[in-house]
């Protein structure tokens, strides 16, 4: 069966609006975390953030996108598909092809305009509000197909946080199983006091930067971003660059409960267990793990179980959520470029504010930027409703 | 407001903010656990609770486990009430 | 790939006893589904549970309590919409001061999927696409690829929405329904707009042809604005999947908004203008997983071979069902095909 590659990457988070932004933010340990500047909430100075350095109005000027029709989120994905296809060098005829496929991932869509969703939510008779469309998860999927005019199959997975894994795993399904030649796949979320809110009722938000796998953790910080990916068949990108093979992809639920994982880390085990089967790689083959690590109790307990279970002895691993927060929908998206400028270079990035282990796993990620031999990355991303997603890169 | 009073009170406040739709507020045990046997509440629900005491009795609690001592039964959350109410 | 059960509520007589006869009338430009009692459903589970989630554990649990499968895959627009809404009014009332989680929680749409897995402890792949008026198509292409993979496996498939107050607001706000229409005079109408519906139909789906309700041929899934590109799209599948059209049934979305009835006029003609023409929006309304609701009436049709007469747009002297083409398209935008034969 045909390979599936990488020929395109884009992104945009707290740390940086290019690939080379970000790689250089991690080489030197920056963290995007700290104090909101756009975000309005009343948590908005309470609270650390992950938030890209830029307005709304700045994001849709640069984009030449005119203002007041779109949200942030789609402004987001616009910014990340657009770096994404362009590296991919892929034409207006590649893109309205009806074998292109679209696959987005988001938790807050359009509502990252919570005052703007309630006020129509509760409006009687006229309303002149530009958003009456815009609201919904897939709304950005819908805007991105329309401003590129994708010809093919689209799709936009809400799985929680681990939406924009399920995207990327199902574009190389797409490809495998001949339902698509060029698949156009990633994730975004923004800021949103929905989201904040929610997490902070769940007293789940950190009033610190975030410390993952850190036994003093004191929960996560929320941040935004984009990320999307062109996956192609490696025989049908002869003559492009290749970042990585998208070598395994696995998902399983948890079937523990709606908001965490269970002690024994079963979602998480049998994720990183099938993406291994798929990839036809032993554990031992793993040179490094992108963990999903969102310094909540919870989750880096639970996760470092998993890998204990699976690997017996962990490779390095680290959680890139302490430098843009938890994206949320967007995440496994942003970390799969992160995984694949890792292979692309043969280096691994720090994980950030890490003192001391978990007392029950003992397991303590890596603290220094280093160059390593790396020939396949796995990263993880869980989320609530017990969905868990795992992904391996492969060098080519 | 009598002790028993204010059981019923939290009791009844109790199945109104988890929709406990099945339970009858006065077959609540004042010492019958709320979590795990008994009643079978979770996590969610004990984040829940410790809204409801801030609402109607103006108790804030910042610490989910300090939460979930006085979440043990109907008698610890009466007890915690008399002593930390502010309305 | 072969349909092996299904179960379907909808807003009229479709679990259980079904009954296609009699119609049960909109209210207010609203169709809402009829709930069963929820049998098995913890109830510390069934107390959070919004009225997306009851319809998607009432049409799946059935279905799998006894048989293990492979996969559970959901397509929902959006969810427990109205569990959204709610914790929203709260962060806005209680201007974002202490607020309960639960609604949060129960807001994400893969709570359908997650429950049916947590209440059966399923620890398959588990997917929920929301691709609105794809979402449901995307759950199938989904279950196609999973038994391209792994052949000998079968998988929960399902499209399942609600209608919120809210969402319809705004959907109605933004011109997609009409208050004043109503399922009795639904297609003889000239003017913009729609009813809404609501409802959860759910399939078990595998590789084995004996005994099946079903096989699902095709399924084409786009976004246009361009109905002549629609229609090349439709002739084009028409002529890929060389649809023989005797003895075929053409299932319509069309829902009496006057905007769309000429795309779904010029796929009919696509077809032939002797070609029987059924739609089933008079029974659900409108939904963005309404198609989920239309491969069920074509497993109907295919298992009873006719349909009470009040389905036929046009006079037809159709005696046997082999065959069936559904087209629906969501809101101008989002167009499918799926083709269904016996």
């Amino acid at each position: 069966m045909s390979r599936i590659v990488v020929t395109g990457i884009g992104i945009i988070t707290a740390i940086g609006e290019t690939a080379d932004e970000n790689r250089d933010s991690l080489i030197h340990a920056k963290t995007g975390i700290g104090k909101a500047r756009f975000f309005n909430s009343r948590y908005t100075g309470q609270l650390p953030f992950g938030e890209i350095n830029q307005s709304t109005e700045l994001l849709a000027e640069k984009l030449g996108i005119e203002n007041n029709i779109a949200t942030r989120t789609d402004l987001l994905a616009l910014h990340a598909a657009k770096q994404a296809i362009i590296d991919a060098n892929l034409s207006k005829e590649d893109l309205s092809g009806n074998d292109t496929a679209l696959i987005g991932g988001s938790t807050v869509g359009g509502m990252c305009l919570t005052d703007e969703m309630y006020a129509d939510a509760n409006a009687a008779g006229i309303s002149n509000s530009p958003y009456l469309t815009s609201y919904s998860n897939s709304a950005n999927t819908s805007f991105l197909q329309r401003y590129f005019n994708v010809g093919g199959l689209v799709n936009t997975f809400n799985t929680a946080c681990s939406s924009s894994a399920n995207a990327i795993m199902y574009g190389a399904r797409l490809l495998k199983n001949g339902l698509a030649k060029k698949v156009i796949a990633g994730g975004v979320d923004s800021l949103s006091k929905y989201t904040v809110n929610g997490f902070n009722a769940l007293m789940i938000l950190a009033d610190e930067p975030c410390r993952p796998f850190d036994s003093e953790r004191k929960g996560l910080n929320l941040g935004e971003g984009a990320a999307f990916l062109v996956l192609e068949r490696e025989e049908d990108a002869s003559g492009k660059r290749v970042y990585a093979e998208v070598r395994g992809y696995g998902n399983s639920n948890d079937a523990f409960h709606p908001s965490s994982t269970s002690v024994e880390g079963e979602g998480p085990y049998l994720s990183m267990k099938r993406a291994l089967e798929v990839a036809g790689l032993s554990p031992e083959e793993i040179n490094f793990v992108n963990a999903h690590g969102t310094a909540t109790e919870n989750n880096d307990e639970t996760e470092s179980a998993a890998m204990l279970r699976l690997f017996g002895t962990p490779p390095d691993f680290a959680s890139t959520k302490s430098y843009t927060g938890h994206t949320l929908g967007a995440a496994g998206a942003i970390e799969a470029v992160y995984s694949i400028i890792s292979l692309q270079h043969q280096e691994v990035y720090p994980s950030l504010h890490f003192t001391q282990a978990i007392t029950a796993t003992g397991l303590s990620p890596i603290t220094t930027y280093k160059q390593k031999n790396l020939q396949h990355i796995m990263s993880n991303s869980f989320g609530f409703g017990g969905n868990c997603t795992s992904l391996i890169f492969s060098k080519m | 407001m009598e002790k028993e009073a204010l059981k019923q009170q939290v009791k009844e406040q109790i199945v109104k903010f988890l929709n406990l739709n099945t339970v009858n507020p006065t077959d609540i045990k004042d010492d019958e656990p709320l979590f795990g046997e008994g009643l079978g509440l979770d996590s969610i629900d004990s984040i829940e609770l410790i809204v409801m005491l801030s609402r109607e009795y103006g108790i804030n609690i910042q610490d989910p486990k300090e939460g979930r001592k006085i979440l043990t039964n109907v008698n610890t959350m009466v007890d915690y009430i008399e002593q930390h109410r502010t309305k | 790939m072969y349909i092996h059960q299904h179960i379907c509520i909808s807003p009229q007589q479709t679990n259980g006893v079904v009954d296609l006869e009699a119609i049960h009338p909109s209210s207010a430009g609203k169709l809402l589904a009829l709930e069963p009692k929820l049998g098995g459903v913890p109830p510390g589970m069934l107390r959070r549970m919004s009225k997306a989630v009851r319809m998607g554990i009432g049409a799946g649990l059935p279905l799998i309590k006894e048989v293990n499968v492979d996969g559970i895959i959901i397509g929902t627009a959006n969810g427990g919409m109205e569990d959204c809404i709610q914790f929203l009014n709260q962060i806005i009332d209680y201007e974002e001061g202490l607020l309960t989680p639960a609604n949060f929680v129960q807001s994400t749409p893969n709570a359908i999927a997650g429950q049916l897995s947590l209440i059966t402890k399923n620890r398959a792949y588990n997917a929920t696409h929301v691709h609105n008026g794809l979402a449901f198509e995307n759950a199938l292409i989904d279950a196609k690829m999973s038994l391209a993979e792994k052949p000998d496996t079968q998988y929960l498939v399902g499209g399942i929405d609600e209608i919120s107050s809210y969402n319809y607001n705004i959907d109605q706000l933004a011109g997609w329904y009409d208050s004043t229409k109503s399922n009795e005079d639904l297609y003889t109408s000239t003017a913009p707009g729609t009813i809404a519906g609501e409802g959860a139909a759910m399939f078990v789906i595998n590789n084995n042809a004996a005994a099946a309700l079903g096989r699902i041929d095709a399924i084409e899934a786009f976004q246009s604005m361009d109905q002549e590109q629609v229609e090349a799209r439709f002739k084009n599948f028409l002529s890929t999947y060389n649809t023989d059209i005797n003895h075929t049934l053409f299932i319509s979305g069309e829902n009496g908004d006057s905007r769309f009835l000429p795309g779904y006029t010029s796929c009919e003609l696509a077809i032939g203008s002797s070609i029987p023409v059924v739609r089933f929006k008079h029974l659900t309304g409108e939904y963005p997983t309404s198609s989920s609701f239309a491969l069920w009436l074509a497993c109907q049709a295919l298992a009873e071979q006719s349909l009470p007469a009040h389905f036929y747009k046009n006079e037809h002297n159709l005696t046997q069902i082999d065959r069936v083409i559904l087209y629906n398209q969501y809101q101008g935008l989002q167009h499918s095909f799926i083709l269904v034969s016996r």
